[in-house]
Formats: structure tokens, sequence, C-alpha cells
């Protein structure tokens, strides 16, 4: 069990860190297939470079938020020469500890009327 | 398909591999193949794509990268590696200080350097354009200046200069609301201020054409300092009428803050349009200075057109002055310009070229002793790197990569030299203003004011060298940290690898450190010994008992009134007690001000070539050669009767009557000085000027009776020389005249001190012995660190002798010639280098041999003392090993 003072010590992530731990959420994926999935998720919006991203998973590296896997995905999308990436269980609870962090503020907001409480689509 | 061998790789992969090695090494080696795969393959996506919008991201995302994440990377490294280092160093405090310290002694000394090349040559003039002003000076005869005829011919070289102007720095006394101050006075010509481009921080400056007519109404512009330390920025000043030496000036305004003046040695107070000449001379033939091309005294400074280069403007110059040398061959024969960059001139062009190599070789010294320090802390950290080899080996069987850890000790290396420098400019600073302050006191005559304040440019600087030496410093440890085997030092522990040729490298290190002290405390020993023999020598009169007080009665008195001014306060000095006798003298032998003039006997030598000698000029009075022990050899001495009314009479020295008149009498013969013509009634013997090292120098004595020169000093003889007596003169010229202000009472020695004669002994002195006290201790330093380090690599087979039964003597007489060994090769390659350094002093020592035994022993000596107690204390250290824990750490 992760303590919540361990976790407070990583907050709050920076977008582009939260971004990348959230595209790993579903899956083992390496450097540029989590480049292009925040690119599509964010409808563009939030665009990572190659230098940017290493910088970011060397950090989480450091930080024990992401481990480098060698277990392959299906042999037909593997590919040998890339590293694949996996969210650490500490990486999974940090990520969530931002996520609440940011809805607490949104509850926040929308309490004081800042924003409207839903949307109609 | 593939043809085999290597691909030649496309620019697009080389672009690639040229981004990826713009980040750390650390981050290469984990990150570098996927980056440079992940780019390759957005690289190939763009192009697929054939949009220009894929591209654009893409060269976005590459940008954002080599400027923004790589530098961000390099950061992160390093803040960590100098937090890494920072406490390590605060691990180790004793060591952290005295390596700090050590740095910061040499960081010092060229800090001071620095800010001293830098008021001498580079900090460019706060004008416009600085970079275009050139200076024109005639390199042959004194004093390097042109005439003003001159200065307007190369003016109208217009196809290389914008426009030139002209400047002569004068004392002078400023009266304003009766308060007199003596200052100097910047003579410039009409378009000095226009062509440099300063403006005005109150009111307007000297204007093109202004006070070019004669009778024009006298102005006058203050400098922005004078403004503040005597006005308190008072605005209404101007406008005021300013008696300057008595006759009345308008304030027209102020210069700008940041403009001191062209002058780099003087401290400028005031600008008067070079036509009010005549204020600064009562002597008729004031203004023909304006026309006559023999009378050289402007510095002069031009402004380049754009786009000329110096060598086109010297070549146009010379052809200028070869033009006049033809027209004008009496005064002009001689004259070779030098042309050079306005930052080459200072003081003054004719100072600024040996002041440049001067400053230079001090700067090289300084660096020589900058060298040493930062290869002593080298010394120190292989010292604690030898303790510190299990930390080493452990951080590298942790993953820490060679290239890391070498780093690792160039970050520590250089946190200790940036520290230093952190120390050094402060003191600097301080020692900058102390310095300054000091050179205003020595004399009152010409405000002494050189700013060798250390600005941006100098910490700049500072900070440039310090990282330089940081990485002397901690290169050698860095290159042990990487050689070093792991295994062996974790089994070893504190012994590290016993590396023969470093050893090597550092006992040479230390036979360099004992040589150059050796050279430059024998150098400054020398200088010291040459002070004491030179306050001992004959200087063609007795400086014991004298005592001088300058005064400045100024041209508004007119010569009778202040012959009689003059008269009165000898008479009643002269009848004070204790005193033997009083005279006056224009300017006191061997000062920082002295006059000359162009001399000519009645009969002018018929060789073609002959040139009129330069001889130094005084104006005594009757009782000066009595009150300064001056002997007359021919002739007779000035009488009262060599006054005003009488025939111009003129005493000249041995030295000019063996000149002019070799093997004849010279009484009764005639000679011209600067266009006058005096006979000559007496040969007074030969004495030192100018400097206490020249060969025996012609020289004139005029009547002061005749002369009546606006500025003079009175020299007392005194059987008693108390403190009473410079207040009995204050009061006597108090009483025979409250407005005529009192300057520079002191005595003779003190005088001597301060001027020509032995303020360069006394500086050069001090700095060389300074900077050899500087290497002594950084010698011993290095010594100690190399012993240090020595015995500590020896720790298991000292511990074994002593379980042998050897007794502590034996240690310490081993380790003791082991860094004698050193320090004897050191004295013996310091004695061939200072020999060979001397050779360069001899034409300043006095009374001493370049090759003095005495010096040469007393500093070998002094040398050898310090060696061996920097060496005993470690040696001493390792006696009380304790056999048993020397042995088990086996």
């Amino acid at each position: 069990m992760t303590s919540r003072a361990r976790l407070e010590a990583f907050l709050p992530l920076t977008p582009p860190m939260l971004h990348t731990l959230v595209a790993l959420a579903d899956g083992d994926k390496h450097g540029y297939a989590i480049i292009k999935e925040i690119a599509r998720r964010t409808d563009n919006s939030v665009r990572l470079s190659a230098g940017t991203l290493y910088a970011l998973i060397r950090r989480a590296e450091a930080d024990g938020l992401i481990v480098e896997t060698d277990d392959r995905p299906d042999i037909a999308l593997d590919d040998e020469r890339r590293r694949y990436y996996r969210l650490t269980p500490l990486g999974r609870s940090v990520a969530a500890a931002e996520i609440e962090r940011l809805e607490s503020i949104v509850e926040m907001a929308r309490a004081k009327k800042l924003v409207p409480r839903s949307r109609s689509i | 398909m593939s043809a085999g061998g290597r691909r030649p790789r496309s620019r697009a992969e080389r672009v690639i591999g040229a981004l990826v090695r713009l980040f750390p090494f650390d981050f290469r080696a984990d990150y570098g193949r996927d980056l440079e795969q992940t780019l390759r393959t957005q690289h190939r996506d763009a192009r697929r794509e054939k949009s220009a919008g894929a591209w654009l991201t893409l060269c976005s995302d590459v940008l954002r990268d080599v400027t923004m994440t790589a530098p961000r990377e390099h950061l992160a490294i390093l803040r960590q590696d100098a937090g890494y280092a920072l406490r390590a160093l605060r691990r180790a405090p004793i060591f952290t200080v005295s390596a700090v310290l050590t740095l910061a002694l040499g960081m010092s000394a060229m800090t001071a350097m620095i800010a001293v090349m830098n008021a001498v040559m580079f900090r460019p003039l706060p004008v416009e354009r600085p970079e275009e002003l050139i200076s024109i000076s005639n390199q042959t005869g004194e004093p390097f200046a042109l005439s003003y005829p001159d200065l307007q011919d190369y003016r109208s070289r217009t196809e290389v200069l914008a426009d030139a102007l002209g400047y002569s720095p004068r004392p002078g006394a400023i009266n304003v609301d009766g308060t007199t101050d003596r200052v100097t006075i910047e003579l410039v010509t009409d378009n000095y201020f226009s062509l440099l481009g300063v403006t005005p921080a109150a009111g307007r400056l000297i204007q093109p054409n202004e006070g070019r007519a004669r009778g024009d109404a006298p102005v006058l512009v203050l400098a922005h300092t004078y403004w503040v330390s005597r006005f308190g920025r008072d605005p209404s000043v101007i406008g005021k009428v300013a008696r300057v030496n008595g006759r009345p000036f308008t304030i027209i305004g102020v210069t700008s803050p940041s403009f001191r003046s062209t002058e780099s040695l003087v401290r400028i107070s005031a600008f008067v349009p070079a036509w009010m000449y005549d204020v600064f001379s009562d002597t008729p033939v004031a203004l023909s200075r304006f026309e006559d091309r023999s009378a050289r005294w402007f510095s002069v400074l031009a402004r380049l057109n754009p786009g000329v280069s110096l060598a086109e403007a010297r070549a146009a110059l010379d052809v200028r002055a070869a033009a006049l040398a033809r027209d004008f061959p009496a005064t002009h024969k001689d004259v070779v310009l030098r042309v050079v960059p306005e930052t080459h001139t200072r003081p003054t062009p004719q100072l600024g070229a040996s002041l440049r190599v001067a400053s230079t070789v001090l700067a090289g010294l300084a660096a020589l002793v900058l060298l040493i320090t930062s290869a002593n802390v080298a010394n120190l950290l292989l010292a604690r790197g030898a303790s510190r080899g299990r930390e080493v080996a452990l951080r590298s069987a942790l993953g820490a990569r060679r290239g890391r850890i070498m780093r690792q000790f160039l970050t520590e290396g250089m946190m200790l030299a940036l520290l230093g420098a952190l120390v050094a400019v402060p003191i600097v600073i301080a020692a900058m203003r102390a310095l300054m302050t000091f050179m205003a006191g020595v004399s009152s005559v010409a405000a002494i004011d050189p700013d060798f304040s250390v600005d941006l440019r100098v910490i700049g600087a500072v900070f440039v060298m310090a990282i330089g030496s940081g990485v002397v410093a901690g290169l050698a440890p860095a290159l042990w940290a990487c050689r070093a085997d792991p295994g062996e030092m974790v089994k070893s522990g504190a012994r590290g690898n016993t590396d023969q040729s470093s050893g090597r490298m550092r006992g040479a290190l230390v036979v360099v450190q004992v040589a150059l002290s050796l050279a430059l405390l024998v150098c400054g020993g020398l200088l010291v010994r040459s002070l004491d023999h030179a306050r001992d020598l004959n200087l063609g009169f007795e400086p014991d008992g004298m005592f001088l007080a300058s005064v400045m009665p100024g041209p508004q008195y007119g010569a009778a009134n202040r012959l009689a001014f003059y008269e009165n306060v000898r008479a009643t000095i002269a009848s004070s007690p204790d005193v033997e006798q009083a005279a006056w003298i224009s300017f006191p032998p061997l000062g920082i001000v002295g006059e000359i003039a162009q001399v000519t006997p009645d009969a002018k030598p018929t060789d073609p070539d002959w040139r009129p000698p330069i001889a130094n000029e005084v104006d005594v009075s009757p009782d000066y050669f009595a009150t300064a022990h001056v002997r007359i050899v021919q002739g007779r001495g000035f009488e009262n009767r060599d006054g005003l009314a009488g025939p111009p009479v003129v005493v000249i020295n041995e030295t000019l009557a063996a000149m002019f008149w070799p093997n004849q009498n010279p009484i009764g013969h005639s000679l011209t000085a600067d266009g006058r013509t005096l006979e000559v009634i007496g040969v007074a013997q030969n004495g030192k000027y100018r400097s206490i090292s020249e060969t025996p120098q012609p020289a004139i004595f005029n009547a002061l009776h005749q002369t009546t020169p606006s500025i003079a000093t009175l020299a007392v003889r005194t059987t008693r020389p108390s403190p009473a007596l410079a207040a009995t003169i204050r009061q006597v010229i108090r009483q025979v005249d409250p407005d005529v202000s009192v300057f520079d009472v002191r005595s003779m020695t003190t005088h001597l001190d301060n001027g020509m004669a032995f303020f360069v002994y006394r500086v050069g002195a001090l700095m060389t012995s300074l900077f050899g006290a500087m290497g002594m201790l950084l010698a011993s330093v290095g010594l100690y660190g190399m012993i240090s380090y020595h015995v500590s690599q020896r720790t298991q087979e000292i511990g074994l002798r002593m379980a042998l039964g050897a007794r502590a003597a034996d240690i310490i007489r081993d380790v003791l010639s082991h860094s004698g060994r050193f320090a004897l090769m050191g004295i013996a390659a310091g004695a061939v280098l200072s020999a060979a350094l001397a050779q360069l002093l001899q034409g300043v020592l006095v009374g001493v041999s370049s090759l003095d035994p005495l010096t040469y022993l007393a500093v070998a000596g002094m040398l050898v003392a310090i060696c061996l107690i920097a060496s005993f204390i470690p040696a001493r250290r390792a006696t009380v090993v304790d056999p048993l824990t020397a042995l088990r750490a086996e």
C-alpha cells in the first residue's frame, strides 16, 4: 500500500507527465506510440517532442513510476528495436492521485459556479 | 537486395545523429538509440504524409529539443553534480576552506591585474563609438604631443579622419564663492565634446568654434565628479562666475556622469577652451603657442571615418607628416607619427606602450601564480581523492559511469574555483579602492585618480578564469578517478592505485612552484635592497633635514607682487627657530611633475645632424643651492641682483657644461632655452632630476626672481625636523596672504618616497615580494599536499617498518629527505631562473648586483625552512600510525 504522503510528494505532475502516465494506463507502449497516443487523444493540442518524451521517461523511470518491460505484444505488432514501458503500481497510484487532485479543483470551481455543473452535448 | 557494406547516411540521418549528440552523455547512453529511432520514424511518417503541416510539426519539435530539452537535461545533471559536490565539500570543511582560500589568493592577484589591465588597455572611453577613436602622437622626443598648427593639418585629412581634437591638462586654481580649490583643468579644442559625443548633465558644453576668437567670453565646463563633490549637484552653479587663476570664467555646464575625461591617470575637474591658455601662463609668448610648430603641447585624438582602417589612416597621416617634414625641416625633420587605437595610449601617449608591456608582464606573473594555485588545489583534491577511493569505487559499483565520476571531480574543482572567485572579488574591490585612495594622496600637484574599479567586464573575466582554473584543479583527480580500478580500490580502500607517473608529475609541479617563488622572492629582495641603497645614494643634494611646502599664487598677482610674496614668506620662515635656511624652487627634483627645455649654446655646432638637447629645467631663488646643499663648482650662484631688472642669467650643471663647452670655461657664454637667451654665470654639481637610475642628465637653473613662476615650492633646511614646522609654514603663508593655498607640505624624504625617486621601487618591491610570498605559501601547501599523499600511500609500509622496530626519527628523516630532494631541485632551478630574471632588473638596481649572494642565500634559506616545516607535519603524522591498524588494512 502506498502511503498518501509518499504520493503527495510527486504532486502536482506536469501535464506532459500526467499524459504520459495516462497513455500507459491501458497497456505497455514504446516511446513513439506514447507520443502518437497523446496527440490523438488530445486532438494534437498536446504534442511531445521526442526529446521531451525521453526526458520524461528518464525521470519517471528514476522515480519508479514506470519500468521498461521485456514482455512483447503480439509478434505482428512488435518492433524488436524499441523498448516498451509499463506503468508501475506506484505510477498508477500517482496518476490517480493527480487526477483526484484535479477533480477536487474542478469541484471547487463548480461550487463557485466558475464552470457549469454539467455540459449538454 | 542489400549490396552489403555500409550505406552512406542520408542528410536526415545526419541531422538526427547531431540532434541526439546534443543531449548529455548519460542521457544518450540510456535513451540515445530510442530517441534516434523515434525521430527516424517521425521523419518517415512526415515524408509519407507529404503535408506541410506534418513537416512543420516535426521541425518545431526538433527546434524545441535543440533549444530547450537538451539544455535543460544538461542543466539538470549539472545541478545534480553541483549539489553532490557541495555536499561532499561540506563534509570536509577544513579541506574546502583551505582550497577556497588558496584559490582566492591566486585569483585576487589575477583579478587585481585584470582590473588594472582593464583600466589601462581595454575599458572603452564612455563616449560615442569609442572603437573609432585613434591617438596621433609624435613618437620621437618629448613630450609625445603635437603642436596646434600640426593638429589642424592632420585634421584636414578628411578622407580618413572625421575630425581630430586636442587636449592638454594644466594645474590651476578655481575659486567660486570665495573658496579656492587646486585642481587639474583640461584645456580642450572647441570640438572636444562634439567629437566625443559627450552630453551635458546640466547646462551646455563647449560648442564648436566657441572660444576660438581672441577675446571671446571665457567659459568653463565642470566635470561631473567635481560638480558633485564641490557643489553637491547644485544646478544653480551654472551661470555663476568661477575665478580660474584669478580670471573670471562663466560656468556654462556639467559633463555627463559617465564621462571622466580623456585622461586616464589624472582627475580633471573642469574643461576650458584651449584658446584661454593665457590664463595659465602670464608670459607674453603665450598666444604664439597656437602658431608655433615647435610648441608641442596637445595630446591628439581623432575619429576615423566609417569603414576606414587604422592602417589606411596611418598611411594617410604619414604622407602628411612627410610633407610637414619637407616644409618645416627645422622642427619636423625627425617627426615619426605613432597612430594607434586610443586604448594604447593610456595613461599618456608617451607611457602607453611601456605600461601595456608592464601590465601584461605583471598579469603574466599573476597568471602563473594562479596556475600554481590551481595545480595546488589539484594536489589537494588528489590527496583527498586517495582517501575517497572507496567512495569512488562504491559509486561506480552502483552503476555510475566513469564519465560521470570524472565530471563529478571536475564539478568539484569548478565549485571550489567559483567559491574562490566569490571570495576574491570583494577583496579585490576593497584593495583597488585602497590603492586608488593611496594614489590620490601621492601628490596634490596633479590629482592622480586612475579608475581601477572592478566593473562587469572584470567580473566576467574573473568567472571565466575561475572556470578555467576549476578545470585545471579538477582534471588531475578526474583522470585519476577515470583510470582507477574500482575492484582494487574497494579492496585497498584509502590507498587507491599507486600511479608512478602522476607522482612524478606532482613532484615536478612542486619543483616548479619552489623555483618560481624563489625567483619572485629574489627579485623582490633585490628591489628592497636597492631601495635601501638608493636612500644613501648621492642625489646631488642633501634630502635629510629638508622640508617642502608648495604654493600657487597664480598669475593674477603679476610678477612683482608674486616676487614680493615669495620673498616675504622666505624671509619670515628663515628667521623661525630651528630653521637654518629657506629658498624657493619651481618644482623639487624627482617629483612627478618637472619641466624641461630645449637648449642651444651660443656657438651652435656646425654638424648638420646636431639637435639641441633637452635639459631639465627648474627655477630657484638665490638661497636654494645653499639650502639644498648643491655645490657650485664654478662661477657663482644666484644673487639678489639677478632680478627682473638684471640681465637674464642661468646656472648650468656639470653635464651640460661638458656637453656645450668641453675643456672651456662656460662662465660668460650664453645659451638659448626655449627661445630665451641666458648668460651662464655658474656651474652646479650634477644631480638626479627625474629618476635615481638615470645617467647624468643636462640641467639648467633659472633665476626664480627673473621667471617668477606661478607655482613654487618652499624648501626649508631645519636643524630639528618636527611636525610643528608644517604648522608654522602654513601659518606664515596665511599671514602673508590668506588667499594663497598651501599644499603638499611634506618632508623631502616623503616627497622622494612618493615621487619618481622611490615610488617605482616601492611598488616593484611590494608587488614582487607579494607575489613571491604568495608563491612561497602555495609552494609550501603544494609540498604539504604531496608529502601527505606520499605518506598516505606508504601507510602500510611505514606501519610495517614501525612494527619491525624502526624509530619515529628514522621515518621522519626518510620523509624529510624525500621532500628535501624536491625542495633542493626547486631551489637550484629557481636560482638559475632568478639570475635570468634579475638581468632584466639590472637597469633599475641600485648598489646591488643582480647576483647578490646575500639575497639569494637569504631567500633560499627561508624557502628551505618553509619546505621543511611543510613536510614535517605529514611526516610527524606518519609516525603516529598504529602499526597494527596499518597492517590490518592489508
